[in-house]
């Protein structure tokens, strides 16, 4: 999951989070805590015998402390006890701390953690620096770990970010979403407003597939909520002027449908950045999209210059914007619960609006539209109890764990799951994102491979918070953006 | 008469304390500050590398800036909070009626935790969810923006600052006030000088020690601020309120870079270090003043 | 003339007032507050009123949004409740780990501010009263110990928890022992240096007297001097206890399950999925109950310091 802003937020263990966990589970067909003998295709006496040689061990854990992340610690963790007789302890907290424990824990070997959570992209730094326990080794060596059900075929596209160059996987998938591009189906199906729109734009109102379009109908309804008083604009942007979620949004989300890749770092040519250098953070794609992205500004509510994730995701879900970009893992609840979000029902799911040529790319796998986001569950190297917790992580992948699961938080980590009458029954509630999910969701890529991730994106940030607050223009930032990117790498020493 | 080991007996409980919590985990920072340590960087291992951290943090705007800031914000946030204080103090010595009451709603702030404190002027002053912004807009036409205004951030803190440890200020000076004896005033009455006489030549010369304590403890904590601001601006506009606090939890948390935060923290203590002995060196100076009879 | 320290100053709004003549009071006797005219009372109490809406607002509004339903959060400006909800309050109180959190806050702050008071009073009296060699020194480093930033002090500290400080499987990491006695760190410091000064003020002839009756070191701390010092310790209990209340960045580096603490449950509630703000104010402020019951309690004995006059 995406990085809470940092320094102090801690987030909530299991029973606090109690009220998101328990909405989610209003949004879902079935239970929430589906005791084991409903889950038909599990064979408890196999789980019973595995476990016993561990049986009344407790295994720890650490995670970011998301709705899926809280359904695995209170639901899964009961059912998996049952199961085997070892217990699941997963402290659940914001996204740094989450990750400054596991690094701490990890480099120091000090084995307070047997499974920690890897988002997607920060998995390649762990598995090139060895913090990670090979686990499709552990798995091959252990014949009498390996749990009926689970295998590694299961798991969709998303698992190729925990495989190291060899094929390998570190880690078990446990969430995945893509961010996604909502807009108020309400709006959008007012015959007046089209009519109106039409009129004014010459072509018909509907989910926008070019900048262009969207930039249009971003005017369109702020201009309409501005005429009749409404807090209504039409467009959200995700603008902090103090926090790295903007370099997120427009590197990983906006800059793709401009062609920008890779956030312009060109690791075939000595990690450049700059154009001159054989990058292209500062090119013509990346100066577009950011002075696309900045102009949305003026069609955006006032709170987005001081917006993460998490406001955007408040102010869709209060009805304040027409359209944005927003993270799947909120956009099943905004579509769905009505005890946190005003536009339930009126909640429509597309692929961003692209530019040209960028569809075929992405489809030929050159390229990519957007961003998928996720994280899995890993086994530090230094852990004390892998085969307890291999087992843990196995049962997580189980197929038949896989619905409820996915109905309660809106997350898909595996092929199957898109056909479970567990999803398919409540796909419609939630505008269709499963099914967008399932067809699209290999366009979608998660963070380039970079070991030096969070240092470029804290680099880089001021640069894009400069362009917002328009003390610099988008080439101007960008220019020293691409410069300040290629002396941090030779500092760092991957730019020789 | 009284025995010297008496003196280390009573002493050791706190020496033993700071030694293993305190000095123990700062040499281990010292030591960070002269080597490359960087989890982020192609070898993960710390190498000594001199000064180069210091070199490196020289050159440092946005460290430099943030250290200027920080000052700043310290000068203003506990500079307003002791005139204030001392006011509201003064205030409280006095019978009136609602005396007792007032205290006790004075103190209020005090138990609301940094983060909550933080929290709650945020959902004050964010756009969109603020009704702070939303009526300055309406009645008087201003426009009040945390996520552009750099002055507007950084004012913001000021006054959550204020807001929240005035009444520490209060207490400290109640106590202050209300140990001085009456004499010197009952004196200075009967030879009739005026108010504001009185108050600088005899109140606050006899205040100042606890004035000093009292500003050289918020002093610190101002400087160290981090809870408030990373929950009300997140260091920004941009860095405009990145205190020193945050740039060190921005460079050890989210860069992962040891050996340079081990060198921002050096610098920052540096920084509190001169400050404050400049005020103890007053503090002591009154002090032998007072041990001789002043 | 009996005079309050204050009135003899500043006098009233009008003017210093000619008062009946009355005997000076002696050294030690309790002083009466001069009345001050009517008006003038009622001028201070609006002042008061005045400030503090400015101190209850933001409190206020904690109350109006704890008490609103999520859904109905933004873009509703309005001051005046519009709702008054208790589902906010309720998901907080019944919540599984508010108990436990709630005690260990109640735990480490009450163990640390008497661990930390205490400490400090026999290292106070010990600077003040003994010539100690390098006293000065080490009262200056005391204070040293409070003025870093915290960041980069969670590795070290980290470390000694999950490395040094540990016997067999059980280390400092994630109990409330670790946090109490970590937080001496900046406590002591503060109630030392809070608590010298008010143990310089006091002379040491009461010291002496005492040993001459025969008291050792313990028995002048206990009978001369704590009794002197009730509304100074008051007043430092009072802040070492808001200090480890409210510490977050220590108590969630080196907490897991167990040992966490309010503040770090507070942070629980800005979250990816949007920042509960509702349950968020409804904990902040039913968390604010510990520190108002300590505060009331021991405010009884700064009036008593108020009230009983001066030490000379």
């Amino acid at each position: 999951m995406r990085r809470r802003p940092s320094a102090a937020l801690a987030l909530a263990i299991a029973g606090v989070v109690g009220s998101t966990a328990t909405a989610s589970a209003r949004m879902s067909a079935d239970t929430m805590s589906a005791p084991p003998d409903e889950m038909s295709g599990i064979d408890a006496e196999w789980w019973a015998a595995a476990a016993e040689p561990y049986a009344g061990t407790t295994i720890t854990g650490v995670s970011e402390s998301t709705p899926p992340s809280v359904y695995a610690a209170e639901t899964l963790a009961a059912q998996f006890e049952e199961l085997t007789g070892i217990a699941v302890e997963l402290e659940a907290t914001s996204w740094d701390e989450m990750r400054n424990k596991a690094l701490n824990d990890m480099e120091n070997n000090t084995g307070v953690y047997d499974f920690i959570y890897v988002e997607q992209d920060i998995a390649y730094a762990d598995i090139a620096a060895e913090r990670l326990t090979n686990l499709s080794e552990m798995y091959a060596d252990n014949t009498d770990l390996q749990a009926p059900g689970f295998s590694w075929d299961e798991f969709n596209t998303f698992l190729d970010n925990f495989a190291d160059a060899d094929g390998n996987y570190f880690g078990v998938p446990m969430e995945a979403f893509i961010k996604i591009y909502l807009y108020r189906t309400d709006l959008f199906g007012d015959a007046d407003l089209q009519a109106a729109f039409e009129e004014q734009y010459g072509y018909p109102l509907a989910p926008a597939t070019t900048h262009d379009q969207y930039r249009d109908i971003a005017e369109f309804f702020t201009a309409h909520g501005t005429d009749n008083d409404l807090e209504l604009w039409g467009t959200t942007v995700q603008a902090t002027t103090s926090h790295a979620a903007s370099f997120y949004e427009f590197f990983e989300s906006v800059a793709p449908t401009f062609g920008l890749y890779d956030w312009g770092i060109n690791a075939e040519e000595n990690f450049a950045a700059t154009v001159d250098n054989g990058g292209a953070m500062n090119g013509p794609e990346a100066v577009a999209a950011l002075e696309y992205w900045v102009s949305l500004l003026d069609f955006a509510p006032p709170e987005s210059t001081s917006s993460t994730w998490d406001e955007v995701a408040s102010t869709f879900a209060a009805g304040r914007a027409a359209q944005g970009l927003v993270y799947g893992e909120n956009a099943t609840w905004i579509a769905a619960d009505g005890s946190r979000s005003s536009v339930v029902g009126n909640v429509g799911v597309a692929v961003p609006p692209l530019a040209d040529g960028v569809l075929e790319a992405a489809e030929s796998g050159e390229g990519y539209v957007g961003y998928y986001d996720g994280g899995a569950f890993a086994i530090p190297a230094g852990a004390d109890d892998k085969e307890a917790t291999l087992l843990w992580l196995q049962f997580l992948g189980l197929p038949d764990v896989q619905p409820e699961w996915a109905a309660a938080t809106g997350r898909v980590t595996e092929n199957a799951t898109y056909d479970a009458p567990a999803i398919t029954a409540i796909d419609e509630e939630v505008g269709g994102y499963f099914t967008l999910m399932q067809e699209q969701a290999q366009l979608f890529r998660g963070a380039p491979p970079f070991a030096f991730h969070s240092q470029v994106v804290s680099t880089v940030s001021p640069f894009i918070w400069s362009a917002i607050l328009g003390d610099s223009t988008p080439q101007e930032a960008l220019d020293a953006a691409a410069e300040a990117t290629e002396e941090e790498l030779t500092n760092l020493g991957y730019r020789t | 008469m009284r025995k010297r080991s008496t003196g280390w007996l009573l002493l050791a409980p706190s020496l033993v304390l700071m030694v293993l919590a305190g000095l123990v985990p700062f040499v281990y920072v010292a030591w960070t500050a002269f080597h490359r340590w960087n989890l982020n960087a192609v070898t993960r291992d710390a190498v000594f590398n001199g000064l180069d951290n210091v070199r490196r943090l020289v050159h440092d705007e946005r460290v430099l800036d943030a250290t200027r800031t920080t000052v700043l914000f310290a000068v203003y946030a506990v500079g307003s909070q002791l005139v204030i204080g001392y006011g509201l103090a003064r205030l409280l010595m006095r019978r009136f009626p609602g005396r007792q009451l007032f205290r006790t709603v004075h103190t209020i702030p005090l138990l609301v935790a940094p983060i909550a404190v933080g929290a709650t002027w945020r959902i004050l002053l964010v756009p969109g969810l603020g009704p702070l912004p939303h009526y300055l807009e309406q009645w008087f036409g201003w426009h009040v923006d945390l996520g552009t205004s750099g002055t507007v951030a950084f004012w913001s803190l000021v006054l959550v600052d204020l807001w929240h440890w005035t009444p520490f200020v209060t207490l400290s000076l109640l106590a202050g006030l209300s140990a001085l004896p009456v004499e010197p005033f009952e004196a200075a009455r009967v030879d009739g000088a005026p108010a504001w006489r009185i108050l600088w030549h005899i109140t606050l010369p006899m205040l100042k020690p606890v004035l000093i304590a009292t500003a050289f403890i918020r002093l610190m904590d101002a400087l160290r601020l981090v809870d408030e601001a990373a929950m009300l601006t997140k260091g920004g506009p941009g860095d405009s309120t990145r205190f020193l606090g945050l740039q060190l939890v921005r460079i050890v948390f989210e860069n992962n870079d040891y050996g340079y935060g081990g060198t921002v923290s050096l610098f920052a203590l540096y920084v509190t270090l001169v400050i404050s002995w400049a005020l103890y060196t007053v503090t002591t100076g009154i002090k032998r003043q007072r041990a001789h009879g002043g | 003339m009996a005079e309050t320290l204050s009135s003899a100053v500043a006098g009233t709004p009008n003017g210093p007032q000619a008062v009946p003549a009355v005997a000076p009071p002696r050294p030690g006797a309790p002083t009466v507050p001069r009345v001050a005219k009517p008006i003038g009372r009622w001028g201070w109490t609006v002042v008061w009123a005045v400030f503090s809406v400015f101190t209850l607002l933001p409190v206020y509004w904690l109350a109006v949004v704890a008490l609103r339903r999520r859904v109905d959060l933004m873009g509703n400006y309005t001051m005046w409740p519009t709702s008054l909800s208790l589902e906010n309050i309720r998901a907080v109180v019944t919540s599984d780990t508010f108990v436990r959190y709630l005690s260990n806050s109640v735990v480490v702050a009450s163990c640390n501010a008497a661990l930390s008071t205490v400490v400090a009073i026999g290292a106070a009296y010990a600077l003040s009263r003994f010539r100690l060699p390098g006293r000065d020194n080490i009262f200056f480093w005391l204070l040293t110990n409070r003025m870093a930033p915290v960041a980069a002090f969670l590795l070290p500290v980290y470390l000694l928890f999950t490395r040094v400080f540990t016997f067999g499987d059980w280390s400092l990491l994630d109990t409330r022992i670790g946090l109490i006695l970590l937080y001496t760190v900046f406590n002591v410091p503060f109630a030392v240096w809070m608590l010298q000064g008010m143990i310089d003020a006091i002379p040491e002839e009461l010291d002496e007297a005492a040993f001459v009756d025969g008291g050792g070191t313990i028995r002048v701390l206990w009978s001369v001097i704590l009794p002197i010092l009730k509304p100074g310790l008051a007043v430092t209990v009072i802040f070492t206890w808001i200090f480890a209340w409210n510490e977050f960045l220590f108590a969630s580096r080196l907490t897991a399950v167990e040992a966490r603490t309010i503040p770090t449950a507070l942070a629980e509630y800005v979250g990816v999925t949007g920042t509960n703000w509702g349950e968020l104010a409804a904990l902040a402020l039913v968390t604010m109950a510990p520190g108002a019951v300590l505060v009331g309690f021991l405010q009884r004995h700064i009036i008593a310091g108020l009230t009983a006059g001066a030490v000379k």
